[in-house]
């Protein structure tokens, strides 16, 4: 980091900073100006600085701390906080307009860079491997199969266990809509027991929708196990190396600045419906057919939803594979041998 | 970009004082009789709502700490021209008149509204998505029929507030909360908005508003509908981003405290009954029929109603002062800072808009309006800017005037009740268009910037009712008002 960054860096955090300091000195819980993280906002405030079309945001949010700030019953505080506020919208307005020029590099991309793997982990950061995979391509086992090698543990269905448990919520009544529901030492009839992905919820009385609405914060369901769900793959990915399937875990760890490899698997459709015709034992191909499209349609409508992003688009991923091409086993190895872990593990 | 807005605001403002048929025919009026005011009187009010519109563009920190000056300013272009063209005393006496009249009841109404809304907080985790803030905005449209658009928008704005603090994108929230809690929701009693509140005093009744409810109640689904849009893409917008709300704890646990000023609440509101009620009595009339009260200045009279309202609502914003916590304020982020603003913008807001009222005043009869959609989009339309209350009065006279034969018999004449519709909500419904057609809407946009919420400007907020409003506006002109 060059000498300049790390100013805007030091810069950036006494902006946040002072949003915290008029917070408390206020006492409101009506809000603040920086609601994120600390780290996140400081980032976020530091990328603000150095681009100049952003410029207009972050006088935005300086204009909305000062406002809070003048409101300030004692005098003294106010004072010493507006002294701050003045000394820090000096030091924005000398700001060079741009740190950007003349370079196309987008630092926060970069960052995320494949070919900086090496880089992307430091020596306290866990192995996270994010895969988004289509319904029928075998990206589950795949998924499996990558942890087993790596040894590391494989969440899918785990995850909504931990989450329920938060929630309360009674276990039966939630099944994994991502795929095949993975159960630990009875590796092979886990492909047996399939649920379909993104089943209709059962309808509910006016009782339960009230019970539901007060134990959810208002929030619907889908979205509150989806809250919980993030804290929770946050939360682990500061534990543990692992893989995990499908969650939007992609887009959680990248809006939590946790680095991982994100990784989407998937296949033609015709290999797909053949697939889901032998597995989920559907007689017509037509059927299959109907089910896989319907899926797809439903895992996009859902990555929307929670990430922004397109699914399946290849650049949010680190590694798109077609694992007709490599089959399970090939697929593992292309994995294994992009995060350099094979002869590692041999 | 700013440049651009400016000179389209000053064309736009040109362009209506040129063109607009008041304006003409105020001119002609002015021929007849040497004492017409004339339409160039209307400049200060202009100019100061340019100010409201610009400066906090351009210059926010001057227009922070210089906004009395402004007032002052274009408060004495008009008053000192007027002083010379028609006297000092008639100028004083017209000054007076207005802020004993018209400015004193609407400050301490919105103060006392402010003080004891204030001193309620609601302590929980609910947290704020497109589902919670229908619900919120719902009730509070709904509950602005029994408590004002004032003590709905104070009570509510809040809650609103600390629900969404989690999120980043909120302004649109506030915008739909001004449209529905602070202005449309008022449409049903005449304790919802004050120019219904003056339409029972002339002799409308009590409960006639209440036929507004298919109207009401169309526009609030169809503005909700707009919002579950708007704020689900938003709400979107903040998850992707990683925003996300604490509900780290199990179940939602929702606990009101300072809930004893309800009874302030109430005590505000039964003030504003009082203050429609009481000038009709025999007790508070001279044997001229005028309203009695306390001698000011020539024939400027503060009216005993309206010292009753004034002592109610005092009493009550001290009582709830005395009788609450001041931690629950300090939760509240309680300053004075928005009450603040608004009485000193709408102080020069109410002096300077007097000509362009008392044009109206003599000019709505001739204004050739007899359609209910055009008596729709007048008052709406000058209601957007002006104080609805006087646009409202201007134009049941002038309807009361036409001479129809069926209709509400009121003591301004038989207005047939279709018509009396599009007047209540023209006048009700468009506060709703700019920042300064309604008291609520600067006092909402004034606490939202004080929490965090980065509002949209003068020109943004009206770009939301132009995209948003108006063509709900047109659907109630096409299915009501045709």
């Amino acid at each position: 980091m060059s000498n300049e960054e790390k100013n805007l860096y030091e810069l950036a955090g006494r902006i946040y900073d002072l949003d915290e300091e008029v917070y408390h000195e206020l006492g409101s819980s009506l809000g603040r100006v920086f609601n994120e993280k600390k780290e996140h906002c400081i980032e976020e405030t530091f990328h603000l600085m150095q681009e100049r079309n952003q410029a207009h945001i972050l006088r935005n949010e300086l204009a909305l701390i000062s406002n809070m700030a003048r409101t300030i019953q004692d005098r003294a505080a106010r004072h010493r906080i507006m002294v701050k506020y003045d000394a820090i919208l000096k030091e924005v307005a000398d700001l060079p307009a741009s740190y950007i020029k003349g370079d196309i590099l987008d630092k926060k991309m970069a960052t995320l860079n494949a070919l900086n793997l090496r880089s992307r982990f430091s020596e306290n950061d866990h192995l996270i491997i994010c895969i988004g995979r289509t319904y029928g391509c075998g990206g589950s086992e795949i998924g499996f199969t990558l942890a087993d090698s790596l040894k590391i543990n494989y969440y899918d269905v785990e995850i909504f266990d931990e989450v329920l448990k938060r929630l309360e919520v009674e276990k039966e009544q939630i099944h994994d809509r991502g795929g095949y529901p993975y159960q630990k030492g009875a590796k092979d009839s886990r492909y047996l027991h399939t649920s379909p992905a993104f089943a209709p919820t059962p309808k509910s009385t006016l009782k339960e929708k009230f019970r539901e609405f007060n134990r959810y914060h208002g929030l619907p369901k889908r979205d509150a196990v989806f809250f919980n769900q993030s804290d929770l793959i946050c939360d682990m990915a500061r534990k543990e190396d692992f893989v995990v399937m499908g969650r939007c875990a992609d887009a959680i760890l990248t809006n939590n600045r946790i680095p991982h490899i994100s990784i989407f698997i998937t296949a033609p459709l015709e290999q797909r419906v053949r697939r889901v015709m032998e597995v989920r034992g559907y007689d017509k191909e037509k059927e299959a057919r109907k089910f896989l499209t319907k899926l797809d349609k439903e895992h996009v409508k859902y990555y929307k939803f929670y990430t922004g992003r397109n699914w399946g688009k290849a650049r949010n991923y680190d590694l798109c594979i077609n694992s007709a091409s490599y089959g399970i086993q090939g697929s593992v190895d292309l994995i294994m041998r992009m995060i350099d872990k094979k002869e590692e593990r041999e | 970009m700013i440049l651009r807005k400016i000179v389209a605001f000053l064309g736009c403002s040109m362009a209506v004082l040129a063109s607009s048929p008041v304006t003409a025919l105020a001119a002609q009026g002015a021929a007849g009789t040497s004492k017409t005011i004339s339409p160039w009187f209307c400049i200060p009010f202009a100019g100061l709502l340019f100010c409201i519109a610009v400066l906090p563009l351009i210059k926010p920190e001057w227009w922070e700490s210089h906004q009395p000056l402004a007032v002052a300013f274009w408060s004495l272009l008009f008053i000192l021209p007027f002083g010379f063209v028609f006297g000092a005393e008639t100028a004083a006496e017209n000054v007076l008149e207005c802020l004993v009249n018209d400015y004193l009841t609407f400050i301490v109404l919105l103060f006392g509204l402010f003080c004891v809304a204030g001193n309620i907080t609601m302590e929980g985790d609910l947290a704020g998505s497109p589902r919670v803030n229908i619900i919120l905005l719902a009730i509070g449209t709904l509950l602005s029929s029994f408590i004002g658009t004032t003590g709905a928008s104070m009570l509510m704005v809040r809650p609103v507030i600390k629900m969404n603090a989690w999120r980043r994108h909120r302004s649109h929230i506030m915008v739909f909360f001004i449209f529905l809690i602070s202005n449309l929701g008022g449409s049903l009693t005449p304790i919802g908005d004050p120019p219904l509140l003056m339409g029972f005093s002339r002799g409308v009744p009590f409960f006639w508003s209440l036929h507004l409810f298919p109207i009401m109640l169309f526009n609030m689904a169809v503005l909700l509908f707009i919002f579950y849009w708007v704020d689900r893409k938003a709400y979107c917008r903040d998850i992707a981003r990683g925003r996300k709300p604490d509900i780290s704890r199990p179940g939602t646990k929702i606990k009101i405290r300072g809930i004893h000023n309800l009874i302030f609440l109430v005590m505000i509101v039964a003030a504003v009954i009082l203050s429609g009620v009481l000038p009709d009595m025999p007790l508070f009339k001279t044997a001229e029929g005028h309203v009695r009260g306390i001698p000011v200045f020539g024939e400027v009279v503060l009216g005993f109603p309206s010292v009753i309202e004034i002592l109610i609502i005092l009493a009550a914003a001290f009582l709830s002062f005395k009788t609450t916590s001041p931690n629950i304020r300090k939760k509240n982020h309680f300053t004075w800072g928005a009450i603040k603003e608004v009485a000193v913008l709408f102080i020069g807001i109410f002096i300077t808009m007097q000509p362009a009222l008392a044009i109206l005043k003599g000019m709505g009869s001739q204004l050739g309006l007899t359609e209910n959609y055009q008596m729709f989009w007048v008052t709406g339309l000058l209601s957007s800017f002006l104080d609805n209350t006087p646009t409202y009065l201007v134009f049941l006279t002038t309807a009361g005037a036409i001479g129809f034969t069926s209709g509400l018999a009121t003591t301004l004449g038989t207005v047939p009740a279709k018509m009396l519709t599009a007047i209540s909500c023209g006048a009700v419904f468009m506060g709703a268009n700019t920042y300064i057609g309604n008291a609520p809407n600067f006092m909402v946009k004034a606490i939202s910037d004080e929490n965090g919420i980065h509002m949209p400007s003068f020109f943004g907020y009206i770009r939301w009712s132009l995209t948003v409003l108006i063509p709900v506006f047109l659907l109630d002109t096409l299915l009501f008002f045709r």
